[in-house]
């Protein structure tokens, strides 16, 4: 560095200056804490957030009990008789959020396996922008998105919507097992290796599952969504938002993998395919792990989208699997009841909210923990 | 040193941006209205407001629209000067705020009717208050039971956090729970948008929110417009309030904001977005 | 398993891996491209003429004499349809007929009483010109067309219409003949159907074009001009043009929609026509013209933004940013020198560092009750929400991924550079001052700047802190005690709870651009900072 510059004269007083002078370690144990308390800020941040909210929820479990709050499934906050059922509304979070993870998982870490050992190094590049870039959208954007633009698509054509996702979805599963399938099957037939038979294996194995798909897809296109702010939609984009989040995390812990395993992987003849499933994969298991988690806690604590898009309906869908029908969420019931509920009056409608504030404060610090020691456990386990 | 460059170029934009849109850094300073609460008063306190602000620049008006029960707690906290509300305080409130010290004063700006409706393409011209009521409890499931066509009938509500939500309670429920198949949605807007998306949909909204993509029904055989509203026959129809602390003091900008609605021009204001005036001139 | 089989398997699942990446950029252009392609509309778009007529009066903009002629031209392409609504007015609208009447009879009274005339002469003009007054009277409230026509003939072939001549009668004679003709275009048992239609085609027309010559100055903007984009008047226009109605001639299904053109229903009338020619003379009436309305950016909204630009939220959302990196920056990176150069790893130390990992999980939604509790509630940083409070609530928001960045900028300073300035004596708190953090510092700026587009974005903190509707844009010193509108605040606000939501579509897809365009800006600078670093690190090591 340029910024050194020592005078030959200065320097037997630079040498003296690191001397245990009184005052010097006075001062030094004073900056010493001076720059603990700094750092102390974001615990006693952290520690506030819990004090305020717990205060503000507990006169809500004092006033109503914990029975209804977490068996019942009636919300009616401002009835004269008000019950405060959150169960819909923690099973809304629930449904959205398992969405995500299903959007959001598979993709995210099969695009980290590509990000971390196929990719070449120049359009690795080009992709880390692009998961940088759909992290750092905001989310009012992506709920502007879902409410504007994806709810009104899938409620007129969500059926075609729905039949050519299970396309792009299914055909590389089916071309997959195809190809396992056809491989295993012409090796029963017969010993010779012979492009004609693996093909004929190919066929029967794929005509059937393509049809499948076919008459499978046929049947989604017919499906008719009644509202297109639904928990399908929030799911899909809570999944993109959470993407990055499993992304990067996973691709870390992929990369953290010693070389040494993969070349010990390639020189017993493995391929590509299967070292990575087989040697590198379950080595980043932890970490893998822990970018789902960190993509639960980001698609749970999600606000504005799942305000704008999810339909705020405050029931358990019937059947209760049913993606198509729309939900309320825990922030978006905090979201959008605060203002209306009276605090003044210190009544539980305006309790229950810190009382759900609570429930993911808490369920966010737990995922935390168990994230942190899955991450803890793979640096431990890749190095 | 590349770096400690970037640096100062960076910042030296980041400024520049600020300064940029925001030429006039030297001024008097502006008195502030702070004006918080219902999402319906809302439209009409931002015109107000915008009204107000261009006829006298020196003031700066805020209008949040975050609900009627946040705008009594924020006049009661001394956290803002105007209150709008679509539903009358609360006797809690009143204490609260009379044991802090403010006294609160209630202006009515408008009124408002609920229109109940209907996708145009639905046959069902009028409904009793009854029938509505059914709807909503779930008892009545099927448009053909009430005159229309054989189809599942969509309920839509506004979202339980709306002064609306509680008007229509209040007003048609009568203190029975609207059924859980509803489906809330958050605005009077997005009520129509449902509405006129969903054939077999039912919802209510605002007078102001009617347009030719919805119909609105009749209610005991009268169909809701200015007329029916203001005189008081129309059954589904509340004040719209705005609370001050006290009286405010005769010749301030507060004073001039909350009573804009008396004057002919706050009348037309309310009249053009779809609100009933007190008063006619 | 064969190995070509083997092969094959490593080659699909080679191809799985780039669908995913390609699956992952396509998300990306699916989110970003509509938000792009509409967004750009609310600056560059076919501004009609009441557009420049409202740029003019509201913001003192625009070439006053090009916009007087251009005002000229268009009104003098309107005339026809004005005149003939008024015609037709007059044939359905008949209380001005009335009035007209009323009066010429009274002049004509008062011209009688001032004749020299002997009193039985003068009687007798008087008892028949009222005979004259009430059969027309008559005339105009009746809506039987033979009727009328009958009476009207019997006026005007009256004997006495020739003792009438050159005295204020004969204007209403004129009337009478005027009538006649407007009588035999227009069905008069149509009166109440037509009056009806005209009302509503004089509303839509209204929103067409802007207010009608003669009605007086409406209040509001919205009501003083008529559609100022090109692609929203085509829809009036339709609206103008057509009807819809509902057939529910079929019982067992909902009714069907009908697009019924209005010129059907005055067929005959002198409105028909004007479908046509509005159809016909659409441009020149309306003027459409591309503008680059760039000052969206700098414009005040009006109306409840239905007109103007975002400057208020704009500014806003600069001021909650920059806040809150003045509290988060400070602290932040005091705190990443302490954990990774004074720190000893012991279960204090542990529990900050969980704290921080807390801090970063918790939801953003929770942070707004607390800032609302506890800046506003409970220490009073403002009277009421502020920008102050909400910089404070997103200064926590992003402490976190401060500490984190700073932190692992720190530690990628290579360890000789302290061990090197140790050596020649530097005090540890020199070292850290002078040579690791100089060294760390673009990887800092980077965090900044991530955490900075996450500020920028955020809207959940601010709703119960810092965010309003509407609101001017702030002064500086103002920002300590006032609220202010903000970006992300006022996407939700207009798209949501707008009482036109439809109609302001371009002006929600704008603020989502500009508010997209200034975070990815925000994230390209630190992405091409951080290249900039990682080439000069490989080129050291």
């Amino acid at each position: 560095m340029k910024k050194i510059r020592i005078h030959p004269g200065n320097l037997g007083k630079q040498l003296l200056s690191t001397g245990n002078t009184r005052t010097k370690r006075i001062l030094s144990f004073f900056g010493h804490s001076l720059l603990f308390l700094i750092t102390g800020v974001s615990v006693v941040s952290v520690l506030f957030i819990f004090i305020f909210i717990f205060r503000d929820a507990l006169p809500f479990f004092k006033l109503e009990g914990f029975k209804e709050f977490f068996t019942s499934t009636k919300w009616y906050p401002s009835s004269d008789n008000p019950s405060f059922g959150a169960l819909s509304l923690f099973f809304g979070s629930a449904i959205v959020t398992t969405g995500a993870v299903i959007v959001s998982v598979p993709l995210g870490v099969i695009a980290a396996v590509c990000l971390s050992d196929v990719l070449s190094f120049s359009l690795r590049q080009i992709m880390k922008p692009v998961i940088e870039i759909l992290a750092a959208i905001p989310s009012v954007a992506y709920g502007f998105f879902a409410l504007v633009i994806f709810a009104p698509l899938l409620q007129d054509s969500g059926g075609n919507l729905l039949a050519i996702s299970s396309w792009i979805v299914c055909t590389p599963l089916i071309l997959l097992i195809t190809i396992i399938g056809s491989g295993l099957l012409a090796s029963k037939i017969s010993p010779v290796n012979s492009l004609y038979i693996r093909i004929i294996a190919a066929l029967i194995i794929g005509i059937p599952l393509f049809t499948g798909l076919w008459f499978l897809s046929s049947h989604i296109s017919g499906i008719q969504i009644s509202s297109g702010t639904n928990a399908l939609n929030v799911s899909i984009i809570l999944g993109i938002m959470a993407l990055p989040t499993v992304v990067s995390v996973s691709d870390d812990s992929l990369t953290a993998v010693d070389r040494s395993l993969r070349e010990g992987s390639y020189a017993l003849g493995a391929t590509r395919a299967e070292t990575l499933i087989k040697v590198v994969i379950p080595a980043a298991k932890g970490g893998i792990v822990a970018a789902v988690i960190l993509g639960i806690m980001r698609a749970i604590g999600e606000t504005m989208v799942v305000w704008m898009a999810s339909g705020n309906a405050a029931k358990i869908p019937h059947p209760w699997f049913n993606f198509l029908e729309p939900i309320r969420t825990l922030t978006a019931t905090i979201a959008g009841d605060m203002g209306e509920a009276d605090q003044v009056t210190g009544s539980s409608r305006y309790h229950v909210l810190f009382a759900l504030a609570l429930c993911l404060l808490l369920f966010t610090f737990i995922c935390n923990l168990i994230g942190e020691k899955f991450i803890k456990r793979s640096k431990k386990i890749t190095r | 040193m590349k770096t400690i460059t970037i640096l100062a170029v960076f910042t030296v934009l980041c400024c520049l941006g600020i300064f940029l849109v925001n030429p006039a850094l030297a001024g008097n300073p502006r008195s502030k209205i702070v004006v918080d609460g219902s999402t319906t008063v809302g439209p009409i306190a931002k015109s107000f407001a915008e009204y107000y602000m261009r006829m006298n620049p020196v003031v700066n008006i805020t209008v949040s629209e975050s609900g009627s029960g946040n705008g009594a707690k924020s006049l009661i906290n001394g956290t803002c000067d105007v209150a709008n509300m679509s539903r009358f305080m609360k006797e809690k409130e009143f204490k609260a705020a009379v044991d802090k010290g403010i006294f609160p004063v209630a202006h009515v700006v408008a009124v408002d009717g609920i229109a109940i409706i209907v996708h145009p393409s639905n046959r069902v011209k009028s409904l009793t208050i009854e029938q509505v009521r059914d709807i909503y409890l779930g008892k009545t499931k099927n448009w053909n039971k009430v005159g229309g066509t054989n189809k599942r009938i969509v309920i839509i509500s506004r979202d339980t956090n709306s002064g609306t939500y509680e008007t229509f309670e209040k007003l048609v429920m009568k203190k029975q729970k609207i059924t859980q198949n509803a489906e809330y949605v958050g605005s009077n807007g997005a009520i129509r948008t449902r509405v006129q998306s969903t054939k077999a949909a039912i919802g209510y909204v605002g007078l102001g929110f009617i347009d030719k993509s919805v119909k609105a029904v009749k209610i005991d055989n009268i169909y809701p417009d200015n007329n029916s509203v203001s005189s008081g026959k129309y059954p589904i129809a509340r004040p719209l309030f705005m609370f001050t602390n006290g009286y405010p003091k005769l010749g301030t900008h507060l004073h001039a904001f909350v009573t804009l609605y008396l004057s002919e021009k706050g009348q037309e204001i309310i009249e053009s977005i779809g609100f009933i005036p007190i008063t006619k001139y | 398993m064969k190995l070509q089989t083997r092969k094959l398997l490593d080659k699909s699942f080679t191809g799985l891996n780039l669908f995913s990446a390609f699956l992952l950029i396509s998300a990306l252009i699916i989110v970003l491209g509509p938000i792009f392609f509409k967004g750009i509309g609310a600056f560059v778009f076919k501004g009609t003429v009441e557009y420049r007529r409202m740029i003019f009066d509201q913001f003192g903009r625009g070439n006053k004499e090009k916009i007087f002629k251009e005002i000229a031209y268009s009104q003098k392409a309107r005339k026809f349809i004005y005149d003939n609504i008024s015609d037709f007015e007059k044939g359905i609208i008949v209380k001005s007929y009335i009035k007209e009447t009323k009066k010429i009879y009274k002049e004509y009274k008062e011209y009688l009483s001032s004749l020299e005339l002997p009193n039985p002469h003068k009687n007798e003009l008087r008892r028949k010109s009222r005979s004259l007054y009430s059969l027309f009277i008559k005339a105009l409230e009746s809506t039987d067309k033979e009727k009328v026509e009958n009476i009207l003939n019997q006026i005007l072939s009256d004997p006495y219409r020739k003792r009438f001549d050159s005295t204020p009668m004969t204007k209403m004679f004129h009337l009478v003949t005027r009538y006649s003709e407007i009588v035999n275009q227009v069905d008069l048992s149509n009166r109440e159907v037509y009056l009806e239609n005209l009302i509503d085609l004089k509303d839509q027309l209204r929103t067409l074009l802007g207010p009608f010559p003669k009605d007086p100055k409406p209040i509001l903007p919205r009501n003083q001009y008529g559609q100022t984009r090109w692609d929203r008047s085509l829809v009036k226009l339709n609206d103008v043009l057509f009807i819809e109605k509902y057939d529910y001639s079929d019982s067992s299904e909902m009714g069907q929609i009908v697009q019924y053109p209005r010129s059907e229903i005055f067929k005959g009338t002198t409105v028909e026509h004007i479908f046509s020619y509005l159809e016909d003379n659409r441009e020149s009436i309306l003027l459409p013209k591309t503008v680059f309305y760039w000052r969206f950016f700098t414009d005040v909204p009006l109306d409840s933004n239905i007109f103007g630009g975002i400057k208020p939220a704009i500014l806003g959302t600069f001021y909650l940013t920059f806040g809150a990196l003045l509290f988060s920056i400070p602290l932040g990176i005091i705190a990443a020198i302490y954990l990774t150069e004074f720190a000893k790893e012991n279960w204090l130390i542990q529990l900050i560092r969980t704290c921080i990992g807390t801090l970063a999980g918790v939801p953003s939604i929770v942070f707004g009750l607390f800032g609302l509790a506890f800046f506003i509630n409970t220490i009073h940083v403002s009277s009421s929400k502020s920008v102050l409070a909400g910089s404070m609530t997103l200064a926590i928001l992003v402490l976190p991924t401060v500490i984190r960045a700073s932190e692992e900028a720190i530690r990628t300073v290579p360890h000789t550079y302290k061990e090197a300035s140790l050596s020649l004596g530097a005090s540890r708190w020199r070292a850290v001052l002078t040579v690791i953090l100089p060294a760390a510092l673009p990887g800092i700026l980077t965090g900044i700047i991530i955490s900075m587009g996450r500020a920028a974005g955020e809207t959940a903190p601010i709703i119960f802190t810092a965010a309003v509707s509407v609101g001017q844009p702030l002064k500086l010193w103002e920002t300590l005690s006032q609220a202010t509108p903000a970006l992300s605040w006022n996407i939700y606000n207009l798209c949501t709870e707008h009482e036109a939501v439809d109609e302001i579509r371009h002006v929600q897809y704008g603020m989502v651009l500009t508010l997209v365009l200034l975070v990815l800006l925000i994230n390209i600078i630190a992405i091409i900072l951080r290249a900039r670093i990682n080439k000069r690190l490989i080129g050291r090591t």
